[in-house]
């Protein structure tokens, strides 16, 4: 598995070790790449900051708490239609966003009583909400205004509050995944355990490492809750303040993004002794071990079983189309963190298609040890690239689609390489049997879509086709189909709904009663519950 | 069952957990061999047909439940399982075990395991 030298980078030598080709036979004891480390100064990275990773990733999925940033209101920019962590409170925490909006002047005299007055017209414009966050910016960090103290102050003034503050500036660390690291270790250190639940079943987790794009979270807890478990909270999409403070009382915590989760989950083991468990979310064989897993582990693999069953009946036929259209397209998988192994394997040996690269902006050394495993030999791995080295990657590998962020997303496009986004997604949610289904639909319309082939032609000086008019999707990607499987009667496209997610957030479950077992039902409007500290 | 048998046989089994399995990636090094040790080793429990289940605790019901599933996927990949005796079971998994160490702990390169905090 030797190192890759990109054309590009021989002037940046550093460059070097943080990539590598998987070879046929060789082991990660061979060669990996690095990861975690500052950016080369000049190499034009694509990462997000500290700040970034601490508030837009986990902080500010949670939905019933003002998020406000005590800095320049540019650093508030991801909002609304940048993120697509919604929320069953009617995206509150998407649709809101607040900045002290802090200038030259404060950076002068200082911005704590300007940010104890924002605070508190907040909470006044928004008498529903009852809890906060504040996240520290590079200029708060730097002129050393005291946060926490303001944050005391007010809660002093209004005894209905809760504020959480979490000091991750954007220098904190060499990427946004350092910002994951600070607000994990500050929630746990700060808010863990200062609330008592509500427990209605015999078996109760904390779903944590999941953000709820496009509702992945509430496709996996339908799953869950159909079993009879109690998702205690959710680390932290569409998860509400007041049950992330009560971790601390579940019997496991399932884990789905290591990447920007995992130390919350080492330390309530260490600290609480609930364990962890690391599950796959993505792909039908996946998350069927996922949830035999955690049937396993409350003596319900039955209820598993049955799950597993109904939902592959229900989807396998529609992902079967697709994946015999899919096979053998070439597939850059560049995502940000985790993806890069959630999906490297499955969607090789469910869709067919063959993963050329796997990339990671943010991720550690760990996430490549997981993704090169999963991946096939021949495949590139590459940390944190820089823009010219993917430009030179795509060129060499010519892949049929990327799987990766809006920025290098359109980067790809300019070179008319179509691109999924992994990590909003198109039309997802992607997560459990219908979201992978899903992703697959999404695939296959990137790849056919007829667009693309026009978009090849240069009308100044390709020769344009006359002899075709009309072509669609299905022109393209047939062809090449035996009979068999083109006339097949079992197989069929997407039958999902445009949004599967309202019909989820009325349904009612049965959970066993803590104390006697006993099957009761607990309606949806109480298994959702209002925003934290309201009545 | 010879020794070539017996490291084909660890290799496969080898390949299924790096396609399907992530509990052996915890981040740090004593945490990866506390999991392999658990995890493999309450694997062959099973599949010799032992107790594997030691105390009723929450971390003991994870490790089985994490072996349990293993053993379930194994038995369906690899039907030359079902056919081995104990011995021949232990030696395979004890192979394994021996390579997981390396691969993940002894030999990786992954600078973060020496890490003491998480």
């Amino acid at each position: 598995m030797p190192y890759h030298q990109f054309d590009c980078s021989v002037c940046i030598p550093e460059r070097l070790k943080h990539a590598v080709d998987k070879g046929e036979g060789e082991q990660l004891t061979d060669a990996l790449p690095l990861g975690y480390l500052n950016t080369i100064p000049g190499t034009i990275s694509e990462r997000g900051c500290a700040y970034c990773g601490a508030k837009h990733v986990i902080g500010t999925p949670m939905k019933d708490v003002i998020h406000i940033s005590h800095g320049p209101v540019g650093c508030t920019y991801d909002t609304w239609q940048t993120k697509r962590y919604i929320s069953d409170n009617g995206c509150f925490q998407l649709k809101y966003t607040f900045a002290s909006d802090m200038k030259e002047a404060n950076v002068v005299f200082g911005a704590e009583k300007m940010l104890k007055k924002n605070i508190i017209e907040a909470f006044k414009a928004f008498p529903n909400i009852k809890r906060m966050t504040i996240y520290q910016t590079c200029a708060s960090a730097l002129i050393g205004d005291d946060i926490n103290a303001i944050a005391e102050e007010v809660m002093e003034d209004m005894p209905d509050v809760r504020i959480f503050v979490c000091n991750s500036p954007g220098f904190a660390g060499p990427s946004q995944s350092g910002g994951h690291h600070k607000i994990n270790l500050a929630w746990i250190n700060q808010m863990v355990g200062t609330v008592e639940p509500e427990i209605y079943s015999k078996r109760v987790i904390n779903y944590v490492g999941e953000y709820n794009i496009q509702g992945d979270q509430e496709i996996m807890k339908d799953y869950f809750h159909r079993m009879g478990i109690q998702v205690l909270s959710t680390f932290t999409g569409n998860g509400r303040f007041d049950d992330l403070c009560a971790m601390h009382r579940a019997h496991l915590n399932v884990l789905e993004c290591a990447r920007s989760a995992e130390y919350i989950c080492d330390e309530l083991r260490v600290r609480y002794g609930i364990p962890r468990m690391d599950i796959d979310g993505f792909g039908f064989e996946a998350i069927s071990d996922s949830l035999l897993k955690i049937g396993y582990f409350f003596g319900i693999e039955d209820k598993a079983r049955q799950i597993i069953k109904e939902e592959t009946e229900r989807w396998k036929p529609e992902l079967d189309w697709y994946a015999a259209r899919l096979k053998g397209k070439k597939v850059c998988l560049w995502p940000g963190g985790s993806k890069l192994w959630h999906w490297a394997h499955s969607i090789h040996a469910e869709m067919g298609v063959e993963v050329v690269s796997v990339y990671t902006k943010f991720g550690h050394q760990g996430d490549m040890e997981k993704g090169i495993s999963r991946c096939e030999p021949g495949a590139l791995a590459i940390d944190d690239p820089n823009e010219l080295e993917s430009l030179e990657a795509m060129y060499k590998l010519k892949p049929d689609i990327i799987f990766t962020g809006k920025r290098p997303g359109e980067v790809a496009k300019k070179i008319r390489v179509p691109y999924l986004n992994a990590h909003g997604y198109h039309n997802g949610p992607y997560k459990g049997y219908e979201g992978w289904v899903r992703f697959a639909r999404d695939i296959y319309n990137a790849i056919y879509s007829p667009i693309h082939k026009l978009s090849f032609l240069d009308i100044s000086k390709d020769e344009i086709p006359t002899d075709r008019s009309f072509a669609t999707q299905r022109t393209f990607s047939d062809g090449i189909l035996s009979d068999e499987i083109k006339n097949s009667t079992e197989l069929r496209q997407c039958t999902s709904k445009y949004d599967p997610i309202p019909d989820l957030r009325v349904k009612s479950y049965k959970f066993p009663d803590p104390e006697t077992g006993i099957e009761k039902e607990i309606p949806a409007d109480k298994i959702a519950r209002k925003n934290s500290g309201t009545v | 069952m010879n020794e070539k048998t017996a490291q084909e046989r660890m290799e496969q089994l080898e390949w299924y957990i790096t396609k399907h399995c992530l509990w052996q990636y915890n981040s740090r090094g004593w945490d990866r061999e506390m999991q392999n040790e658990h995890i493999l080793g309450k694997t062959k429990q099973l599949l010799c047909g032992e107790n594997a289940r030691k105390e009723d605790t929450y971390a003991d019901r994870y490790y089985w439940c994490e072996a349990k599933t293993l053993v379930e996927a194994f038995k369906k990949y690899f039907p030359w399982l079902n056919e081995m005796d104990k011995k021949d079971i232990a030696t395979v998994i004890h192979l394994l075990k021996e390579k997981m160490d390396y691969t993940m702990i002894k030999g990786s390169l992954n600078q973060e395991l020496t890490k003491e905090k998480y």
